[in-house]
């Protein structure tokens, strides 16, 4: 990221991502999945098309890059009972059968790729290994036994 | 008599450690290597950003294991605890891997500096020696105990961890003083 990127554009995309786009996200989780799916696999690079048109593309991908990296810290640092709690409003606020997408999450661990770049990688551990658990702990509630 | 016993205590104590430290090991090997991991570069040594403090005091807190206790389950139980030392002794490799990077390069600058207080040496050299012996202790806690039970170590660790940066940092900041103060003209 070059440092061309006037502060003025940068604040004011991450001011619209944070009004208009994110605040449409009724969860925490639901945000940093929604922003790590506009990185760009194949370079690490961040894109949104409507951002990048009305700032430029460097403030929008400067602006979902920072957005990204303080979704992954706050839901890192969510107690166990909360992000339980987080992963229900999830998979109930997803178009899927959350039962369905319970199981896929446990399987095919589609969380890993939200864990931003470069980050710590004690607090990427625990992200992950923290909603292994919330899984494990909904798959448990779900149990007809119970 | 005495000394038999005192050997047998002796053997039986380093057995345990060592049982510990096996356990320890294992638990670190068993946890597959996220990519995370990979991407940070813990393997080659880069350059890492600091685990924040609030998060080495969720990792070692007992709130989650009340959370867990709560549930009745001794599967999830068994998972979290599992789960848990893995992450404390990633923690604990990653603490002294970043200590013995900053010291390392702290006695590469003091081979450059013209005045080298013996005061502030010798605090570093203590505070280093202090923090290692505090991660092989969390290491072979961790692995007998388990992570909760380590935790005013570890809170301690990284209290020493971040004094030892700020000294260092301090100290590289007077030395690149020095060393533009006499490339300056004369």
């Amino acid at each position: 990221m070059s440092a061309e990127v006037k502060l003025m554009p940068l604040q004011q995309a991450y001011d619209d991502l944070v009004y208009r786009s994110l605040s449409r996200i009724p969860c925490e989780l639901g945000r940093l999945i929604y922003l790590a799916s506009t990185r760009e696999y194949n370079t690490g690079h961040y894109y949104h098309e409507g951002l990048a048109d009305r700032f430029g593309p460097e403030a929008a991908q400067k602006a979902l890059e920072i957005a990204h990296r303080q979704a992954f810290y706050k839901v890192s640092a969510y107690s166990l009972e909360s992000l339980v709690e987080e992963l229900d409003r999830y998979l109930a606020s997803t178009k899927e059968q959350p039962q369905e997408c319970l199981r896929a999450w446990q399987k095919l661990e589609p969380y890993r790729v939200a864990v931003p770049a470069d980050v710590n990688p004690t607090v990427a551990r625990l992200f992950t290994s923290n909603l292994r658990l919330a899984l494990a702990i909904l798959r448990f509630r779900q149990k007809p036994s119970r | 008599m005495i000394g038999t016993t005192s050997a047998l205590i002796a053997a039986a104590a380093l057995v345990v450690l060592l049982i510990a430290w096996i356990r320890a090991d294992k638990a670190l090997r068993d946890l597959p290597l996220g990519s995370e991991e990979r991407q940070s570069g813990l393997e080659e040594g880069a350059e890492l950003e600091a685990c924040p403090p609030e998060f080495v005091s969720q990792i070692f807190s007992s709130g989650d294991v009340a959370y867990v206790a709560r549930l009745n389950s001794p599967e999830l139980e068994r998972q979290f605890h599992h789960e848990r030392n893995g992450v404390a002794l990633l923690w604990v490799r990653q603490t002294a891997a970043a200590v013995d990077r900053i010291v390392r390069r702290h006695v590469e600058a003091s081979r450059r500096s013209r005045d080298i207080e013996l005061l502030t040496e010798a605090r570093i050299l203590l505070q280093y020696a202090q923090l290692r012996a505090a991660c092989a202790l969390m290491f072979v806690g961790i692995g007998l105990t388990g992570a909760q039970k380590v935790r005013a170590v570890a809170l301690y660790a990284d209290s020493l961890n971040q004094r030892i940066g700020q000294i260092a940092r301090e100290f590289d900041a007077g030395l690149r003083a020095q060393e533009i103060e006499s490339a300056g003209p004369s």
